[in-house]
């Protein structure tokens, strides 16, 4: 009876398991994932990334190559890198690297091929990950929704109680959220948390690296190149103090989301709200109604601050331009305010200089009283949102109209009415391909118009409006005079804070009694 | 090189010295509209005949206008204002109400915060609904709307009644318990001298180079701790004096996160009048230690000299 080879046997085999894949499991460096990831970093990303692995905290997830772990028998002749002998000369060696100019590709060989060339591990790819995301914010594109509290109607209404210590945001506590997490998705998939704190924007971003497989041994994690499905991890950003997640659409850009990743995505989605959740305390997910690809347009629209419910015009409320402080008698100009207002004129005959095709006239330094005065409405009715470049553009922005077709003033006013009463107003959308859009009439939206007159005829029209940033684009339009600034609906100035709605009388409908929290 | 250097060093002293100038002009130029007998001698002969008296006497009218104003918002915290919706669809023809409420502290008036509200009911006028507003998401504005200003259904069965004067009192009560608990949490680091310039401008540089923050889920294994000189540095913090290295607190400040320099971790929660309720404290090794917890409850202002003072651990 030897019951030591029977228990080294079971060790070396795969068995399905209920763990998760910690940080230091490593893949190899010729994994998809590792080379598509470390491909799109910069240079100084990557020394500044060594350094974070190097440093004590991380050092347990991120075992470089060092001269203790060569195997003898190898030529050290045929190596391309010399291993190093502690973590200190490591150190040394890519603060030189950081200290003389130089491609990047220099440094994605030396991680790759020398100093961690046994593997990344998952701690590596996630922090790699991530350093490409705040490098690049506009890389991901992003929904915005919010955790809100499922009602229990057997209990008496809490929601209007206001006292001392009331509480109405979900709680975020990392580590207990984490435990949660894990145990809702370990019996689906295996999959590598990541969650960290962000210095230099308010928020918490989790990354999922989804592992389709009943095995977490490193194995298992290094062979799995399933298909063309190469999205693995979802993002999720939780903005300080709010009640609201970002969660990541695609995981990569241009490149599509088959439909097992979907799935899985979705997974983690679902679980999300359960691990908020509490005994006598559930959460669901709602969507916002907004998504977009730079994040601190997320965070101005759904994130920490003032400015979630003061969106275009009303942007002049949150910063100080309205409001001087009470103990603010000056009321002539300020040295601040006269310079910037003469470099904004600057910019904008610039920018107008600048543009691509034929060169176009210069503008005159001194406006006609006509521009002028399309400025000052722009000004008015964008307030100080939507400057072409201040980081916050929406590339899409699509709204459906819910209002009935306007009556012809001529012709034969009986044969008019005739013809579009006959039109069912939900025509066209058996013609329509691929998934359902999020703007497609639900059955709530056809009583809600037909309740109103049940003889007119609505259709189904959709406006959509892309570009780097729609609302910028927009004001340009106003200030041109393409667009009537006076006569131009709300909902165009972005002011009702969202990327996707319908319009009825001219107006954004809103959901809920208080916009934006 | 010195002298491009003298150069650049004398240009941006010049702009320094045209700013503070142009300031002291503006100072100088409110204080003189301000005079009361400014305005009594503009008035003594008819102002349309002199275009210039015509315009003088514009800037005076706009100077005591602001003085007016300045006096309420100061005074009284909470007030009124109307505004046009410059949309041409906007229900009620754009008109809207505005309610700003001023936070002050520490004889600074720091943040000012609007509400807008329209009618959505044009024949109901007592009726307002909020509909814009830059209060940040961390104060409970929807449960405070739901109370001081409940809507009537669709049915219009319930006559439902609003108060704005104390939805305006409730939520500036709001906005100010947060700006002092901010404010204490911020003396409490100074208090644990953990908010000193240096270290801020040491952080700014760290900020650059690893945007990354702490990690939330790395837990290290303590048996990989194999290099002595940590294995030291260990024994130190354990036996040496126990130092707070970090007062941390979320969003809201209803929670506060201390951390020893001995592997102790406390959270503590904050009601919102700056009582603390009730705090946790584990060590190191994840026990819970019920001496220092006992000692977190109390004003959060006293905080640090509870918890520091009586150290006899």
């Amino acid at each position: 009876m030897a019951p030591t080879p029977g228990l080294a046997g079971l060790a070396s085999l795969a068995l399905p398991d209920y763990k998760n894949v910690p940080h230091s499991y490593k893949l190899p460096v010729t994994h998809r994932e590792v080379v598509r990831t470390f491909s799109k970093l910069s240079r100084l990303a990557l020394i500044s990334l060594v350094h974070q692995w190097l440093s004590k905290k991380s050092r347990d997830f991120c075992r470089p190559y060092l001269a203790a772990d060569e195997d003898p028998d190898v030529d050290p002749d045929r190596q391309m890198y010399e291993p190093a002998h502690s973590y200190e000369e490591l150190q040394e060696v890519y603060k030189e690297l950081a200290a003389r100019k130089g491609g990047r590709k220099e440094v994605v060989d030396r991680i790759l091929e020398g100093d961690w060339r046994l593997g990344i591990s998952m701690y590596q790819l996630a922090t790699a990950e991530i350093q490409h995301l705040l490098e690049h914010p506009g890389a991901l594109r992003w929904t915005a929704k919010r955790l809100a509290k499922v009602r229990n109607p057997k209990l008496p209404e809490t929601d209007m109680e206001v006292t001392n210590e009331s509480e109405h945001l979900p709680r975020f506590q990392a580590q207990t959220f984490m435990m949660n997490l894990a145990k809702e998705l370990v019996p689906l998939m295996k999959s590598h948390f990541f969650i960290t704190r962000i210095k230099t924007l308010p928020m918490t971003i989790l990354r999922v690296y989804v592992h389709d497989s009943p095995y977490s041994t490193e194995a298992s994690l290094a062979a799995d190149t399933n298909g063309p499905d190469g999205a693995k991890a979802v993002f999720f950003i939780w903005p300080n103090g709010s009640p609201f997640v970002f969660v990541s659409l695609s995981t990569h850009l241009g490149q599509a989301v088959g439909d097992e990743g979907r799935h899985l995505r979705d997974v983690v989605l679902q679980s999300i709200p359960k691990a908020f959740s509490r005994p006598s305390a559930r959460y669901q997910l709602q969507g916002t109604s907004f998504s977009a690809r730079s994040l601190s347009a997320l965070l101005t629209y759904r994130g920490p601050g003032k400015t979630n419910a003061a969106a275009g015009g009303w942007s002049i409320f949150a910063d100080h331009s309205f409001n001087q402080n009470a103990l603010d008698f000056v009321t002539a100009p300020r040295a601040s305010q006269e310079a910037s207002g003469s470099l904004e004129n600057e910019m904008a005959v610039s920018s107008i200089r600048v543009g691509p095709g034929r060169p176009r006239r210069v503008v005159d330094n001194t406006e006609t009283p006509e521009t002028k005065r399309r400025r000052r409405v722009a000004e008015g009715r964008f307030g100080s949102s939507a400057k072409p470049n201040d980081g916050q553009g929406v590339e899409h922005f699509e709204v459906r109209i819910d209002d009935p077709f306007p009556a012809i003033p001529h012709g034969p006013g009986a044969q008019a009415d005739v013809d579009t009463s006959e039109i069912s107003n939900s025509g066209g959308k058996q013609t329509r391909k691929g998934r359902p859009s999020l703007l497609d009439r639900t059955a709530e939206d056809m009583e809600d118009i037909e309740s109103e007159r049940a003889d007119v005829w609505v259709p189904d029209v959709r406006i959509a409006f892309s570009g780097s940033h729609v609302f910028a684009g927009v004001r340009q339009l106003v200030e041109t005079g393409v667009v009537d600034g006076e006569k131009m609906p709300g909902w165009m100035t972005g002011e009702s804070g969202v990327t996707q709605g319908a319009v009825r009388s001219g107006r954004m409908k809103t959901k809920g009694a208080v916009p934006g929290v | 090189m010195a002298t491009t250097e003298a150069l650049d060093n004398d240009i941006a002293n010049l702009r320094a010295r045209i700013s503070h100038l142009q300031s002291h002009r503006a100072n100088l130029a409110s204080v003189l509209l301000s005079s009361p007998h400014i305005a009594t001698r503009l008035q003594q002969r008819s102002v349309q005949s002199d275009p210039l008296r015509q315009k003088a006497s514009g800037v005076v009218k706009r100077q005591s206008n602001r003085i007016t104003e300045n006096t309420y918002h100061a005074c009284a915290g909470v007030t009124a204002y109307k505004v046009k919706d410059p949309d041409p669809n906007a229900i009620d023809h754009g008109n809207i109400l505005g309610v700003r409420i001023e936070v002050a502290i520490g004889g600074k008036y720091i943040e000012t915060y609007n509400v807008l509200l329209n009618r959505p009911h044009p024949e109901d006028t007592a009726t307002f609904r909020i509909c814009h507003h830059t209060i940040p998401p961390c104060i409970p504005l929807q449960p405070l709307a739901n109370r001081f200003l409940p809507m009537t259904g669709n049915d219009a069965t319930t006559m439902t009644e609003q108060n704005l004067e104390k939805f305006g009192k409730a939520l500036r009560k709001e906005l100010v318990s947060w700006h002092l608990r901010s404010a204490a949490v911020k003396s409490l680091r100074a208090e644990a001298g953990l908010s000193d310039k240096s270290s801020e401008e040491e952080l700014e540089q760290e900020k650059e180079q690893y945007p990354v923050g702490r990690i939330l889920n790395a837990f290290v294994s303590s048996d990989a701790e194999d290099s002595e000189e940590e294995e030291e540095a260990r024994r130190k913090r354990q036996s040496g004096p126990m130092n707070i290295t970090e007062i941390e607190p979320d969003h809201s400040v209803r929670e506060i996160r201390v951390t020893w320099s001995n592997g102790h971790i406390g959270i503590v929660r904050v009601s919102k009048d700056g009582q603390v309720e009730k705090g946790v404290v584990r060590d190191a090794a994840g026990q819970r230690v019920s001496s220092l917890e006992r000692k977190t409850v109390g004003r959060m202002e006293g905080l640090v000299h509870r918890l520091t003072g009586g150290s006899a651990l």
